[in-house]
C-alpha cells in the first residue's frame, strides 16, 4: 500500500461499537484495520475499561483522504448523536 | 443470621474502590472469571437436570417465562409517570430490572450450599431463559411513539448470541448430555472451586459498584428507593410461583433471586445499541449500585426467609 496521500483515521469510541465499526468500514472498502482497549477520560465521563460495556476502543485505518473523510463522515452521521465518540485524520507517510 | 464470605468480598472490593485504592483486577482475568462462572452454573444445572424429566418442565417454564414478563411491564408505568422519567430510561431500566443477573443467582446458590440445601436443575433452564425476553420487552417499550431505525441485527446477536447465553446454555447442555456419572473429572475445577472464584469476582464487583454509586446518587431518591422496592415485590411473585410450581424451598429461593435480580451485563450491551438514548449511567447505577449490593446482603436472606415462611404455613 504505497501512496502520497495516506491519512491514518483514529476513532475513539464506545467498546459496544466495535462489530458495528468494523462492518462500516470493512463495507467501505478498507484495506485493514487496527483495534486497540482504551481507557480514559472525557466529555462522556471517565471510561475505565474494567467493564465490557463501559470501556473504550480505538479503531485506526490507514487509507486514502478521501476514504478516511467518508468513513468519518458515516460515523458521524450514524453514531455521534448518541454515542461517545471521537474522530481525527493525519497524513501519514507509509514505510513499507 | 452470618454474612456468606463471598459477600465480604464484595464489601473488601466496594472499600477499595471507594477508598481510592489502586487495586484494580485485570481485564483479562475479570474475563476469565466470568467465563468460569457463567459454565460452572450451566455444568451444575445440566448434571441436575440430567437426573429429572423434561417433559413435565414445559408448562411451568411457560409460567416463569410470563411471570417474568410481568415485571418490565410493571416496572415501566412506574418508572415512566411516578418517576417523571424519558421514555428510554424507563424502557432501558424496565429491560435491567426484567432480565437476570448471573452472579446473583450464584450468591443464592452459594447461600444454599452454605445451608445444605438443594434446589432444582431446571432453574439454570429459567436463568438461560428469562435473560431475553425483558431485553426484548424493553425495546418494544422504548420504541412506541419514538422513531429512528432500531439496529435489530445487532441487537438480537447480543440478546441471543452474547457469551452469557451461550457458555450458560453450553454448560447446561454439556452437563445434561453428560449427566452425573461422568462430570467427575470436572468436579475438582467447577464444582469445588466456585465458592472461590465467585469471591475473587464479587471483589472486582465491588470495586465497579464503588464506581457506580455517585451514578445513583446523581438521579436522586426515586431512582434508589425503586432499586430496593422493586426487587422485593418482584421476588414476592417469584415466592409465590415457586410455591404455587410446588417447587423446593432451594428452587423458590432461586426463583424469587432471578425475579429480584437486574441485569448488568447482558441488558446493559443490548440496551445501548438498541436504544442508544437512555443514558445508561442511570439503569447501570441502579442495578449495580443499588439492586446487586442490596440482593446479595439483604434480598437473598430476605427471599430465603420469605419462602420459608411460606412453606411453613402452606405446610
Amino acid at each position: 500500500m504505497q501512496s502520497d496521500d495516506m491519512h491514518l483515521l483514529t476513532v475513539v469510541a464506545e467498546a459496544i461499537l466495535e462489530e458495528m465499526l468494523i462492518n462500516e468500514v470493512c463495507a467501505m472498502g478498507v484495506a485493514g484495520y487496527t483495534i486497540t482497549d482504551a481507557r480514559g477520560w472525557g466529555r462522556h465521563g471517565k471510561r475505565r475499561g474494567n467493564w465490557r460495556a463501559g470501556g473504550n476502543i480505538k479503531l485506526e485505518v490507514l487509507a486514502s483522504a478521501d476514504l478516511c473523510d467518508r468513513i468519518a463522515a458515516r460515523f458521524k452521521e450514524q453514531y455521534e448523536a448518541d454515542y461517545g465518540l471521537l474522530m481525527f485524520t493525519v497524513p501519514v507517510a507509509l514505510k513499507n | 443470621m452470618a454474612l456468606d464470605p463471598v459477600v465480604l468480598f464484595f464489601l473488601l472490593g466496594a472499600i477499595a474502590g471507594l477508598a481510592k485504592s489502586d487495586l484494580k483486577i485485570p481485564m483479562a482475568i475479570y474475563e476469565a472469571l466470568s467465563i468460569y462462572l457463567l459454565l460452572a452454573i450451566g455444568l451444575t444445572g445440566g448434571v441436575k437436570l440430567a437426573e429429572s424429566e423434561l417433559l413435565p418442565l414445559l408448562l411451568p417454564g411457560l409460567a416463569v417465562l410470563a411471570v417474568g414478563s410481568l415485571i418490565p411491564l410493571m416496572a415501566f408505568p412506574v418508572l415512566r409517570w411516578l418517576g417523571r422519567m424519558p421514555r428510554a430510561d424507563s424502557a432501558s431500566i424496565a429491560a435491567h430490572y426484567g432480565s437476570v443477573s448471573v452472579v446473583t443467582f450464584s450468591v443464592a446458590v452459594a447461600f444454599l450450599a452454605s445451608h445444605d440445601l438443594d434446589y432444582e436443575g431446571h432453574m439454570v433452564v429459567f436463568l438461560v431463559l428469562l435473560e431475553m425476553p425483558a431485553l426484548i420487552i424493553g425495546i418494544l417499550l422504548a420504541r412506541m411513539g419514538s422513531k429512528g431505525p432500531t439496529r435489530w441485527g445487532q441487537t438480537l446477536q447480543e440478546v441471543f448470541f452474547g457469551k452469557s447465553i451461550i457458555l450458560l446454555a453450553g454448560g447446561l447442555v454439556i452437563g445434561f448430555v453428560v449427566g452425573p456419572d461422568h462430570i467427575e473429572p470436572l468436579e475438582p475445577m467447577f464444582f469445588d472451586l466456585f465458592k472461590g472464584v465467585l469471591a475473587l469476582f464479587l471483589l472486582e464487583m465491588g470495586l465497579v459498584a464503588s464506581s457506580r454509586i455517585a451514578d445513583v446518587r446523581q438521579y436522586g431518591l426515586f431512582l434508589i428507593v425503586f432499586a430496593i422496592v422493586m426487587p422485593i415485590v418482584s421476588a414476592v411473585l417469584g415466592t409465590l410461583l415457586g410455591y404455587a410450581l410446588g417447587l423446593s424451598i432451594g428452587g423458590t429461593l432461586l426463583l424469587a433471586t432471578l425475579y429480584a435480580s437486574a441485569s448488568y451485563i447482558a441488558a446493559p450491551a443490548a440496551m445501548r445499541i438498541a436504544v442508544p438514548k437512555a443514558n445508561p449511567a442511570l439503569s447501570i447505577g441502579a442495578s449495580l449500585g443499588v439492586t446487586f449490593p442490596f440482593n446479595i446482603f439483604v434480598g437473598v436472606p430476605l427471599y430465603f426467609w420469605m419462602a420459608q415462611t411460606l412453606y411453613s404455613l402452606g405446610g
